[in-house]
């Protein structure tokens, strides 16, 4: 086995992950190779600074955080959704209110106002004023505007 | 871990206690991870909350052929990468080596036998002065050495996390040692 497989081995020898063969295999040649046996006492040393490393604190109040963003979360998805819903829908209202309305409208398009009817009254200025003596003469019967007068 | 698949199942029923409870378990380890891997706490916390809220979306995924944590700490890892990635080019470039006054302090250290019973003051310099030689590595090599040195996670735990082979993660933390070396030149 050449020394850059050594080192490797070496690597996760530190770790605990050879096999009782390749241990055997390594310390033996450790013992007869300075550059290798130096190789390992730099790891050694490497892998104790890590023993510097202290465990940190999450930031307090971790959880509170957490759920806040959650529930805000939540709520935006709640708009969001109806948001995308009439986003999508939009288009469907819209055709749908075009054809009520055109549904509601086609029945006048086809109908002619007959003679004589409110609408007539309202624009023929001779009827309109038949149309006042005639209420005048249910209210108080026939009218006789010259003796009035 | 039988304890976790109750709690995970009752998560799955809608049970908001139960994530607190995974939450308060796991939170240390998460935020230890991202912290080591980032360098920032704030950084850590942040995405911390990014990490829970994916878990939370997609436990329904999540159906035990690996162990919670080793789903956790691949969620973890993979916000860790998206992080770094989306940051590329916004990252200022830090100083690529030790200066003198630190490489001065670490080899003391170093040399030193007993390093675990250093003083306080003396073990928070020589954190900051570590920390600071791990950012300088490539986000894969801090990732593993992170994963087995601050989460002390096994081999088989590393590959199930990054989704490579056992042999890779051997070949992985070598060089990232290498590396680590390299820039511990002047302190060895």
């Amino acid at each position: 086995m050449s020394c850059n497989k050594f080192k490797i081995l070496l690597s996760a020898y530190i770790d605990g992950e050879v096999t009782k063969e390749e241990e055997k295999k390594l310390l033996g040649h450790i013992k007869v190779c300075p550059a290798c046996s130096r190789e390992f006492e730099n790891l050694r040393k490497i892998k104790n600074l890590f023993l510097l490393m202290e465990q940190k604190k999450p930031i307090e109040f971790f959880e509170t955080r957490l759920f806040a963003r959650m529930k805000e979360r939540e709520s935006k998805s709640g708009l969001q959704v109806f948001g995308q819903l009439v986003k999508k829908l939009t288009p469907a209202i819209l055709i749908l209110f075009l054809l009520i309305l055109g549904i509601l409208n086609i029945g006048r398009f086809f109908h002619k106002e007959p003679n004589g009817s409110v609408s007539t009254l309202l624009t023929d200025q001779k009827i309109e004023d038949d149309f006042d003596k005639t209420l005048l003469e249910i209210y108080y019967g026939e009218l006789n505007l010259e003796r009035e007068v | 871990m039988a304890e976790d698949f109750e709690l995970l199942d009752k998560i799955k029923k809608g049970d908001p206690q139960a994530f607190e409870e995974i939450v308060k378990k796991y939170k240390m380890n998460v935020f230890n991870t991202i912290y080591s891997v980032m360098g920032n706490i704030q950084d850590a916390d942040d995405i911390m909350q990014d990490v829970f809220i994916k878990v939370y979306d997609t436990i329904g995924k999540f159906k035990g052929q690996s162990s919670f944590s080793t789903w956790l700490y691949r969620i973890t890892v993979n916000k860790c990468i998206d992080e770094i990635r989306k940051r590329k080019n916004k990252f200022l470039s830090y100083e690529s080596e030790l200066n003198e006054e630190e490489t001065f302090k670490l080899k003391n250290v170093i040399s030193d036998e007993a390093i675990d019973v250093i003083d306080e003051l003396r073990k928070k310099e020589i954190e900051e002065i570590v920390r600071k030689t791990i950012d300088l590595l490539p986000e894969k090599f801090r990732i593993v050495l992170t994963l087995r040195e601050i989460d002390n996670l096994s081999y088989k735990e590393i590959s199930d996390v990054m989704n490579v082979s056992v042999n890779r993660v051997k070949i992985l933390l070598f060089r990232a040692r290498q590396k680590l070396k390299e820039k511990l030149k002047n302190v060895l």
